[in-house]
């Protein structure tokens, strides 16, 4: 027999809240955590807005600190205990990134005087500098994963995704699987995303994929762009069912194999992870969908479409919401957040809204949640997480039988 | 993990260049090796320029693999990737902060203004790590279950772990497996090199990354990349002492044809290697997988017995390896191939082996360099060709990486 996931806790730290259960109680109201960008002069920059941290740390790279303050709430919420070896810890993260100075520093010094462009030599000469100006610990991906590996003496599996915009959903997925295949008992899980600074804005904006406007609006027909937001979304799941609501029952994910940016036309992809999770789980219905919901024209129909074809006559009875509108894209952090979306339907009832959707375009047709969350018994939700490159990973929730 | 699984196919690019039959045979014998081949374009222009140099090598070789391994339906096969901190273009970070000062400065209105119009719009494509597993799956069209693990070692086997599970639990039919990546970005030789001078030879870098607050921080993360270390004035990439005998860098030169980012270096490490520093490479190697009862016997290249990983976190590294190898359940080997970081760790691998497995061929692939993510599976491959050629029965392969846990791999020739 299968072993369950089950999931025992609960945290993140977001633009609105140090907590899941104080975010949580915002977005039920509606609000949004979208503001023009004050930690850094965006003038000229393709989007002024994002959805950041109101109070910048003082650390240098953001994704550690943010991991830990969601990890510490999950953590205590699921009260769990057990030996060492038997913990493991999954995280979804991209590289790090520090300050500008530092860059521009080799920059300088590795500048060709007579071509302007690398001159390898030239920074060989000068790399003992250098090297002194890197750490590993901020700029790999893996530091999120040993950072918190270390706070809880994990002995068992860490591992780092980094599956780019379906890096936290698949954290939790190589999580459940460890869970599953008997590799560890507790996992701590999920994903974390610090991407608003001046490089990322600029280079989604090179991109052409934000929100020139400067609004993040899942599914509305005027729609744009996303918004780049930040946080940290984890979960701490457990064979043991403790006094869990929910788990996770189902696991999907697929590749597209079409375009580097956009999605496969069909939803093909897509369709075929949502599918696999709900196959996984052994159920064809969900009573909400947290949709990936990025705020780009071309995505949003897409992604509606492969629900519709995933759900089939079931969609009429699922809710359809997307985290993007008031937290922004989370990036490598926004596959976990949505697990927190479903698990919030699922284990509490309550359905938390798409902010900044007033007017949903006819090609995305289901049943949004508008305005403010609705109380609704949700035996399953799906949260779906599809990347830049076509990877795509889905989970199912379930409620505890 | 006991589920056997059979191998169909095999691919790598390693200093032995393009290919895995011989590889084995070529470290056994402690040939000379020719070096990273130059590869050929792949794709159009405008899709290389999107590519990191992890990226450029996991493709050529995932092609090459389902060459061979013949896949009959990529679109439902899995991938699952060990991957490394994609590097960009320094050139293009270049033109990008160049046009970004102003009075002498570095200022935030001038780059919204002219430092973004100086990039390759595309730069961002070749920062994204998991684009070193998508490129290729986009080439080839594969469509099924996938994930890119972040690898300085042990990652690679928890790909591995992954498809041989996703094959089992029926996920797919057929799974791709291994790793890419290459440790000769000037960003990454940095790290690494910095990496080797903070701390002991055999200390997993977990121990660095778990942020020591007495550790004063600074960073560079704009591009991660690879490191080299030498002081040979001859202008070799490879690790060294400068005349003082401290730890120094040569260049690494962008001349390969076809070559995206930083292009590979051939040529052999120059000056005395020291025993705890590593030799920094590149390469990619994958193996094909589907379930043993589903493989005709013709196909079947070997098999996957075992795999498991244990952390080194805290403890000595035979510790490490003791766990990893009582978990992936080993019988009987009679060949053991080491992948460490350095060569320090390939004394302790190797002591290990000759005290636990003393019958057994030992082979030592560190002449392939560390090649970071690609390391671990370059080592599965050299062992399948040792097996396919008849030198041994069944094969432990033990990675080490630069992050301290080890990997542990059990191949057989045929199913027991």
């Amino acid at each position: 027999m299968r072993r369950r996931a089950f999931v025992r806790g609960v945290g993140a730290y977001t633009p609105l809240g140090e907590t899941w259960r104080e975010t949580a109680e915002r977005l039920a109201a509606g609000e949004t955590a979208i503001r023009p960008i004050t930690a850094f002069d965006a003038t000229g920059f393709p989007c002024t807005v994002a959805a950041a941290m109101p109070v910048q740390l003082p650390d240098e790279d953001r994704r550690l600190p943010y991991a830990r303050i969601a990890a510490r709430e999950a953590w205590q919420m699921a009260g769990v205990a057990g030996e060492p070896a038997r913990l493991g810890v999954f995280v979804g993260a991209e590289s790090g990134r520090g300050r500008f100075a530092t860059v521009l520093g080799l920059a300088r010094a590795a500048r060709s005087r007579a071509g302007g462009g690398f001159d390898h030599a030239r920074f060989g000469r000068q790399a003992r500098g250098f090297a002194a100006q890197i750490d590993e610990s901020i700029t790999s991906p893996s530091a999120v994963a040993s950072g918190l590996a270390a706070e809880y003496g994990a002995r068992g599996p860490v591992e780092t995704i980094s599956l780019a915009c379906a890096s936290g959903s698949a954290a939790i997925v190589e999580a459940v699987r460890a869970i599953r295949l008997g590799q560890c008992d507790v996992a701590v899980c999920g994903g974390v995303g610090a991407d608003v600074d001046p490089l990322m804005i600029a280079g989604f904006g090179l991109l052409g994929i934000l929100s020139e406007r400067g609004v993040s609006c899942p599914f509305d027909v005027h729609r744009d762009g996303f918004v780049v937001g930040e946080g940290a979304a984890i979960l701490v799941i457990a064979a043991e069912r403790g006094d869990a609501a929910c788990e996770i029952a189902g696991i999907g994910r697929s590749l597209d194999g079409h375009h580097l940016t956009a999605p496969d036309p069909d939803g093909d992809g897509a369709a075929r992870a949502m599918t696999a999770a709900l196959r996984d789980a052994g159920i064809a219905e969900v009573g909400y969908v947290q949709a990936h919901g990025t705020s780009t024209p071309l995505n949003d129909r897409i992604e509606i479409a492969a629900i519709r074809r995933a759900l089939g006559a079931g969609v009429a009875r699922a809710h359809v919401s997307s985290s993007k509108g008031a937290l922004g894209h989370w990036v490598a952090g926004a596959g976990a957040l949505g697990a927190l979306y479903a698990w919030e339907a699922v284990a509490r009832g309550r359905v938390l809204p798409t902010a900044g959707l007033t007017a949903p375009d006819p090609a995305c047709d289901v049943d949004h949640v508008i305005g403010g969350a609705i109380a609704k018994h949700v035996p399953a939700a799906l949260a779906n997480a599809f990347a830049f490159g076509g990877a795509n990973s889905c989970l199912v929730l379930t409620r505890c039988a | 993990m006991t589920v056997a699984i059979a191998i169909v196919g095999a691919a790598a690019i390693s200093r032995h260049g393009a290919g895995w039959r011989g590889l084995g045979e070529a470290l056994a014998a402690g040939a000379a090796l020719p070096g990273v081949p130059a590869l050929a374009p792949l794709g159009q222009p405008k899709v290389q320029k999107m590519m990191s140099r992890g990226a450029y090598l996991a493709a050529s070789c995932l092609g090459a693999l389902v060459r061979e391994a013949r896949i009959a339906s990529p679109s439902s096969c899995g991938y699952f990737l060990g991957v490394g901190a994609s590097g960009g273009s320094l050139d293009d970070v270049i033109a990008l902060l160049a046009e970004s000062i102003a009075g002498g400065g570095f200022s935030l209105a001038r780059f919204g203004d002219r430092g973004l119009g100086a990039c390759n719009p595309l730069l961002a494509f070749q920062l994204m790590n998991n684009f070193t597993l998508c490129h290729g799956a986009i080439l080839e069209g594969l469509g099924g279950p996938n994930a890119a693990l972040f690898s300085r070692g042990a990652g690679t086997t928890a790909a591995l772990i992954e498809a041989v599970h996703a094959i089992a639990d029926q996920d797919c039919a057929h799974a791709i497996a291994g790793g890419a990546d290459s440790a000769l970005h000037p960003v990454t030789l940095a790290e690494l090199a910095r990496e080797r001078e903070r701390r002991p030879a055999l200390a997993p870098s977990r121990a660095a990354q778990a942020r020591d607050a007495s550790s004063p921080r600074t960073a560079l993360g704009v591009v991660e990349g690879h490191a080299s270390a030498s002081g040979d004035a001859g202008g070799s990439a490879g690790p060294g002492r400068d005349q003082s005998g401290r730890l120094a860098f040569t260049p690494t030169e962008d001349t390969a044809p076809g070559a995206i980012g930083v292009a590979p270096t051939n040529a052999a490490p120059s000056g005395v290697v020291e025993e705890s520093e590593l030799v920094p490479s590149e390469g990619a190697a994958l193996l094909a997988l589907q379930a043993l009862e589903e493989s005709p016997n013709t196909d079947v290249l070997g098999v996957v017995e075992g795999s498991a990983i244990a952390s080194g976190l805290g403890r000595p590294l035979v510790e490490a390896v003791e766990e990893a190898v009582t978990r992936a359940v080993l019988t009987g080997a009679d060949l053991v191939v080491i992948a460490p970081w350095c060569r320090a760790v390939a004394a302790e691998l190797r002591g290990w082996a000759h005290d636990n497995v003393p019958d057994a061929l030992v082979v030592d692939t560190s002449a392939l360099g560390e090649a970071l993510a690609a390391s671990p599976a370059l080592a599965w491959v050299a062992a399948l060709d040792l097996l396919v050629a008849g030198r041994a029965r069944r094969a432990l392969v033990l990675g080490a990486g630069t992050d301290g846990d080890i990997g542990a791999v059990v191949l057989a020739r045929e199913p027991a």
